[in-house]
C-alpha cells in the first residue's frame, strides 16, 4: 500500500525498495518502497515509534550497531546497493552523514571537531584542513560566531551552536546526503529558525532526509514528506500536498492533530 | 504538597548533610590522626641527645684521687667505683659518697707491689700492670638494685680473669695484654727509649690433650718517623696502632709469633700535629685518631683501586675538633659513638653519622673518665677529688638526615654509599639505615610493574568495553574484577615459588615471547583479513575474536620456548644467566624484577582495567555514533574518540593502580628477594619501604633506632601517595576541563 511518489522528476539519490527490519522479534519497518531526489529536502513525519529513525538510519548502515536488528530489501545509493555485508560501510558513510538529535560535539576543538572526519581519512595537509574548516563553518552559517576561537573547546558551546558545528563537521567531508534525525528536538526557536534557514541553504548542494517530530518544520524546511505509521509507510509526496490535500484518512488525521 | 511534608524533607536533607560532612570530617581525622600516630613514633630520632649529672660527690679521705688509676659507674647511675695503686676496688654510693666496700683484686703477681696503670679491655674487665712489669686481669662487677622501701642497695665483686697473665718485666711505660684466638696470648709493651716489643705466649695442644708452652718474643725494629705519642691494639692482638709526634699514624700486623711487620705508615693530617690519642671503636675496624691541635677523625683500612686485596688505612670520617686537643679519646661500647676531649671539655661524637652529639664541661680537669658497659652512664674523677656521674640519654646517635638520606662511608665498603642493613651476625657492627635503596626500590617495583600492567590493563578495558560482544563482556567484566580478590599472600606464594624458578629456567622464552608473540598475532590478524569477507563467519565472530587469538598465543608462547633453549645453546654456551654474568657482568638473581613486574603488575591489573573499563563505557554512544557516521572504523572511533573522552577516568584508573602498586606489602615481600641494592638491572630484586616494614618490624627492639627509621619510612610512604594522590586529582581537574566530563 505504501507507494513513492516522485514529485520532483529528478533521478532518485536514494532509492528504496521493499525494506523490512527487524529488532529481534519486533518487525519495525514493513516493505518500505521510497526514493529521495537530489538537492531535495525529504523530511518523514510520523508518531513516536514509527520507525522513521529507525528506516533513517538504514541509509548509513548504522543499524549495524544494534545487535538484533536484521534488514532485508534494497537500498541503492546512486544506483549501488548499499544494504549488503560486502558494502563498504566506511566509504558509505562519507557519502551519506549524520547529524544527530543530541548535538553531539567531540570533546575536541572547534578546529578539532571539523577536520575530524578529514582527519580519519587521512588528510593531514594544513592548508586543506584550513580550508574545509571554513569553508564548512561558513557553510553552517557559524564561522563569524567561532572564527576567533577555533582552539577553544566544542564543548562551551550553547546547544544552537553545537548542532551548527555537527552540522558543519558533517559538511566538512563534502557527503552526497545528510541525515538529520530530529536535529532541533533539544534547541530553543531562535537556534531552531537557523538551522532551517541553514537546511534550506544546505539543499543547494546536498540533499538531505530530516527526521522531526515538528510537523510545522517539516511544512517549512521540506520538499517531499513522508507519513509513517507503525512501521509503514503511509504516504509520501509533495509536502504541500501532504499537508494540505493528503490522499490518506490517516495522513490527515496524524496533520490535523487527531492522533499522535 | 502540604507544609508539614516540605518542612519534613527539609529536615531529611538537613540531616543528610549533616551526617554526610560528619562521615567525610571522620575519615580525614582519622587519616591525620594515623599520620600523626606515625609521626609521634618517628619524631624521638630527631630529639637532641642530653647529658644530665646524677651526682657529684668528694672521695672519703682514705682514697687519694691522685692515686686512681680507674673509675666507673653502673648502669642506674647509683654506685661507682675508683681503682688505686694498690689493687684496690673501692665501692660508692652515688647518691652520698659513703664507701660500701673495698675490695683488693684478688691476684697480686709475684713480687709486684703497685698497680702501675690499667687498661679497661671491655666486658667489665681491666689489665693491671704492675710495678714490676706483671700483668694480672680482673673482672669487676657492681649492679644496684632497689628494694620496695626505694632503698637503693649494691652488689660487687672482683673476680681474676686467669686467662690473662703475664710474667715481670722490666722497664715498661705502657702494657697491653690480648688473647689470641688458637694461639694463647699476647702483650705489647712499649718500653723506654720508643722500643716496641712483643711477647707471645703460645698454647699448643697435641692430639691427647697436653699443653705445650712455648714462648715468642721479638722487638719491632722499624725506624719510626718521630716520637711515639700513642698506641693501640685491637682486641684480637692483629693490629697494632701507633702515632708519633709528627703526626704520622703507623700500622703493624702483629698476628704471626715474632714476625710483626709494619703495614703503612702515613701521616694523618696536613698539618702534622702530634697524634695524641688513639682508641679502637667498637667492632675492632676503625681507629679513631685525635691529635694536638683537637681534629678528630676515624680511619679503617679501604681497598686501594687496581691494587687487588691491599688495603690501607683512610681516612673516613672527620668529627667536630676539640677546642683544647685531644687527650684521651673513650670510645662507646655499645655502638660507634666517641668520648673525647682534653679534661675540661668532653665532646660526644657520633663517627657513622659525623654528629656532634653533645659536649660535656668540667670546671676542674679530669683525671680518670669512664663509661659504663651500656654506654648510658658516664662517670669522671676530677683533679680535686669530685666524682661526677653523668645519665646519658643519647636515644638515635647514628641518625642524622645524612645518613637516612645520604652517602656514608661505612665500615668495610670500599666508597661511600647508600645502604641499608639493620642488623648482622654480632652486636659490634655498624647499622646502615640509608632509605634511599628502600625508596629506590618502591619506585623500580612500581615503575616496573606499571609497565607491565598499564598497556595490558588499558587495552584490555578498550577491547572489552568496545570491541567485545555484550554477553562475552558479561562474563569476561566480572572474572577480571575477582582477579582484584585474589589475597597478596596467594599472588606473591606462586610468584616466589613457581613463577620465579620457572622464569629461572627460562629467561629467554620471556624476552623471545615479548617479540614472537605480537608478531604471530599481527600474522594472524592478516590472514584473518583475508578470509574474513565471508559473511556469516563475520557475523559469527564479531565481539568474539579474541578467542581465536587464546591459541595464537599459546602457540607463540611455545615457538619462544623452543627458539628460547635453541638460542641458549647456539648463542650463549647453554647457559644464557652464565652469560649475561661473564660477558655483561649482571648479576642473575632468581628472583627478580621480572618476577615483581609480572606478580605485582598481575595484582594491579584487574583494578586499572575495571576503573578504566568503566570510563570507557561511560561514553557516550552519541560520541561513538557520531564518529562512526563521519566514516570512523571503530578503531578510529575508540582511540581517538574513545580514549580521549575517558582520558579523566583513564588516568584515575592508572593513579589508583599506582597507588595500589606503591602500598602493596605481600607480594613484592614475596616475590623480590627482599635485597635492598640500588640497580636498575632487571635481573635484580629489590626492596620496597613497605616489604621493609613488614620484613623488619618483628624484629626491631621497641623504641630503638631501627623501630623508629621504620616508622619514619612509613611516614615516607605515606607523604609519597599523599603527593601521587594530589598530583593525580589536580591532573584529572585538568583533564576534565579539557576533555570533558565522562
Amino acid at each position: 500500500m505504501a507507494q513513492a511518489h516522485d514529485q520532483s522528476g529528478g533521478a532518485p539519490i536514494l532509492s528504496v525498495s521493499n525494506l523490512n527490519l527487524h529488532y529481534g522479534e519486533a518487525h519495525a519497518l514493513k516493505n518500505i518502497n521510497l526514493d529521495m531526489t537530489r538537492h531535495q529536502v525529504t523530511s518523514f513525519i510520523g508518531p513516536s515509534g514509527c520507525g522513521k529513525s529507525t528506516l533513517l538510519r538504514c541509509f548509513n548502515r548504522m543499524n549495524d550497531l544494534v545487535e538484533s536488528a536484521r534488514i532485508e530489501g534494497s537500498i541503492r545509493l546512486d544506483g549501488d546497493e548499499i544494504n549488503e555485508s560486502s558494502t563498504d560501510v566506511i566509504s558509505l558513510r562519507r557519502k551519506v552523514d549524520m547529524v544527530f538529535q543530541q548535538s553531539n560535539p567531540f570533546p575536541k576543538s572547534i578546529y578539532e571537531n571539523i577536520v575530524y572526519g578529514l582527519r580519519i581519512a587521512g588528510v593531514n595537509d594544513k592548508a586543506t584542513l584550513d580550508e574545509a574548516v571554513e569553508r564548512s563553518l561558513k557553510s553552517a552559517a557559524i564561522w563569524n560566531e567561532v572564527k576567533d576561537r577555533l582552539n577553544d573547546s566544542a564543548l562551551g558551546l550553547s546547544g544552537g551552536q553545537a548542532q551548527r558545528i555537527c552540522i558543519a563537521r558533517a559538511i566538512a567531508v563534502n557527503p552526497e546526503i545528510i541525515l538529520m534525525d530530529e536535529p532541533c528536538s533539544a534547541l530553543d526557536p531562535i537556534s531552531t529558525l537557523k538551522i532551517e534557514e541553514l537546511i534550506e541553504e544546505l539543499k543547494k548542494q546536498y540533499t538531505i532526509v530530516i527526521v522531526t517530530h515538528n510537523m510545522q518544520q517539516a511544512a517549512r524546511v521540506s520538499d517531499v514528506t513522508a507519513f509513517f505509521y507503525l512501521g509503514e509507510l503511509i504516504e509520501a509526496g509533495g509536502t504541500r500536498m501532504i499537508f494540505t490535500n493528503p490522499l490518506k484518512k490517516q495522513t490527515e488525521d496524524y496533520i490535523t492533530g487527531r492522533f499522535g | 504538597m502540604t507544609h508539614t511534608v516540605i518542612d519534613k524533607s527539609r529536615r531529611n536533607d538537613r540531616l543528610a548533610e549533616v551526617l554526610i560532612r560528619i562521615g567525610g570530617i571522620l575519615v580525614i581525622v582519622s587519616v591525620v590522626w594515623i599520620l600523626v600516630m606515625i609521626s609521634r613514633v618517628a619524631l624521638p630520632l630527631f630529639y637532641p641527645p642530653s647529658a644530665t649529672v646524677v651526682a657529684t660527690v668528694k672521695l672519703p679521705t682514705s682514697i687519694s684521687a691522685g692515686k686512681a688509676l680507674a673509675v666507673g659507674a653502673e648502669e642506674n647511675q647509683r654506685g661507682a667505683f675508683i681503682l688505686d695503686e694498690t689493687g684496690t676496688f673501692h665501692f660508692l654510693k652515688v647518691a652520698d659518697g659513703t664507701l660500701s666496700a673495698s675490695i683488693k683484686a684478688p691476684v697480686t703477681p709475684e713480687g709486684a707491689t703497685r698497680v702501675v696503670s690499667a687498661e679497661y679491655v671491655g666486658k667489665s674487665a681491666y689489665n693491671l700492670l704492675w710495678d714490676n712489669g706483671a700483668i694480672s686481669s680482673v673482672a669487676v662487677a657492681l649492679s644496684s638494685t632497689k628494694d620496695a622501701d626505694g632503698k637503693a642497695s649494691l652488689s660487687h665483686d672482683v673476680t681474676p680473669q686467669e686467662s690473662l697473665s703475664f710474667a715481670a718485666s722490666s722497664g715498661i711505660v705502657q702494657s697491653f695484654a690480648r688473647p689470641v684466638e688458637g694461639k694463647g696470648t699476647v702483650r705489647i709493651d712499649r718500653l723506654a727509649g720508643d722500643r716496641l716489643r712483643i711477647t707471645y705466649q703460645l698454647v699448643e695442644k697435641d692430639l691427647l690433650g697436653n699443653e705445650k708452652r712455648n714462648n715468642a718474643i721479638c722487638e719491632i725494629n722499624d725506624a719510626l718517623p718521630g716520637k711515639l705519642t700513642a698506641i693501640a691494639v685491637d682486641a684480637k692482638g692483629h693490629y697494632l696502632y701507633a702515632g708519633t709526634d709528627t703526626g704520622m699514624l703507623l700500622r703493624w700486623d702483629v698476628s704471626e709469633p715474632g714476625q710483626p711487620h709494619l703495614l703503612e705508615s702515613m701521616p694523618a693530617s696536613d698539618d702534622r700535629q702530634a697524634i695524641t690519642s688513639l682508641a679502637l671503636l667498637l667492632g675492632d675496624v676503625s681507629v679513631a685518631v685525635g691529635d694536638a691541635g683537637g681534629k678528630l677523625t676515624t680511619w679503617f683500612p679501604v681497598k686501594v683501586a687496581g691494587s687487588g686485596e691491599d688495603r690501607r688505612l683512610t681516612r673516613i670520617h672527620t668529627l667536630r675538633p676539640n677546642s683544647g686537643g685531644v687527650a684521651s679519646i673513650i670510645p662507646s661500647p655499645r655502638d660507634k659513638t666517641l668520648f673525647s676531649g682534653d679534661g675540661r671539655e668532653i665532646h660526644v661524637d657520633h663517627t657513622t653519622s659525623e654528629r656532634n652529639l653533645l659536649t660535656i664541661k668540667s670546671a676542674n680537669p679530669i683525671i680518670q673518665a669512664a663509661l659504663s658497659p651500656k654506654g648510658n652512664t658516664f662517670s669522671a674523677l676530677d683533679a680535686n677529688g669530685a666524682l661526677t656521674v653523668w645519665k646519658m640519654d643519647i636515644p638515635h646517635p647514628e641518625i642524622s638526615f645524612g645518613t637516612l638520606f645520604g652517602k656514608v662511608w661505612y665500615e668495610g665498603y670500599d666508597k661511600p654509599e647508600y645502604a641499608w642493613q639493620s642488623s648482622a651476625a654480632n652486636d659490634d657492627f655498624e647499622p646502615k639505615l640509608s632509605l634511599v635503596p628502600l625508596v629506590f626500590g618502591t619506585i623500580k617495583a612500581t615503575l616496573f610493574a606499571m609497565l607491565f600492567a598499564v598497556p595490558l590493563a588499558l587495552l584490555a578495558a578498550l577491547y572489552t568495553s568496545q570491541f567485545m560482544s555484550p554477553k562475552l563482556k558479561g562474563v569476561v567484566k566480572p572474572v577480571i574484577e575477582i582477579m582484584a580478590a585474589i589475597p597478596s599472600v596467594v599472588i606473591g606464594f606462586l610468584a616466589g615459588l613457581w613463577l620465579a624458578p620457572l622464569i629461572d629456567k627460562s629467561v629467554l622464552t620471556i624476552f623471545l615471547s615479548l617479540v614472537i608473540v605480537p608478531l604471530l598475532m599481527v600474522f594472524t590478524l592478516f590472514f584473518w583479513k583475508r578470509i574474513k569477507t565471508a559473511s556469516p563467519l563475520q557475523r559469527a565472530t564479531r565481539g568474539h575474536e579474541f578467542i581465536a587469538m587464546v591459541p595464537v598465543v599459546l602457540l607463540g608462547i611455545y615457538l619462544a620456548f623452543l627458539l628460547g633453549g635453541l638460542a641458549e645453546f647456539q648463542l650463549f654456551a647453554g647457559d644464557f644467566k652464565q652469560w649475561l654474568f661473564s660477558t655483561l657482568g649482571v648479576r642473575y638473581d632468581q628472583r627478580n624484577s621480572i618476577i615483581i613486574a609480572i606478580a605485582l603488575g598481575f595484582a594491579v591489573i584487574p583494578i586499572i582495567f575495571t576503573i578504566a573499563e568503566d570510563a570507557i563505557s561511560n561514553v557516550p554512544r552519541n560520541l561513538t555514533a557520531a564518529s562512526l557516521a563521519l566514516g570512523a572504523s571503530r578503531w578510529q572511533t575508540a582511540w581517538r574518540v574513545v580514549l580521549p573522552s575517558a582520558l579523566p577516568g583513564v588516568f584515575t584508573a592508572i593513579m589508583i593502580g599506582f597507588g595500589r602498586a606503591i602500598g602493596e606489602t605481600m607480594i613484592v615481600l614475596m616475590a623480590t628477594g627482599n635485597t635492598p641494592i640500588l640497580s636498575w638491572s632487571l635481573f635484580n630484586g629489590l626492596r620496597s619501604l613497605s616489604a621493609n616494614i613488614a620484613v623488619e618490624i618483628p624484629e626491631a627492639p621497641f623504641n630503638s633506632s631501627l623501630y623508629r627509621v621504620l616508622f619514619l619510612s612509613a611516614v615516607l610512604l605515606f607523604i609519597f601517595t599523599f603527593i601521587i594522590n594530589t598530583v593525580a586529582e589536580a591532573m584529572r581537574q585538568k583533564f576534565r576541563k579539557k576533555y570533558g566530563r565522562y
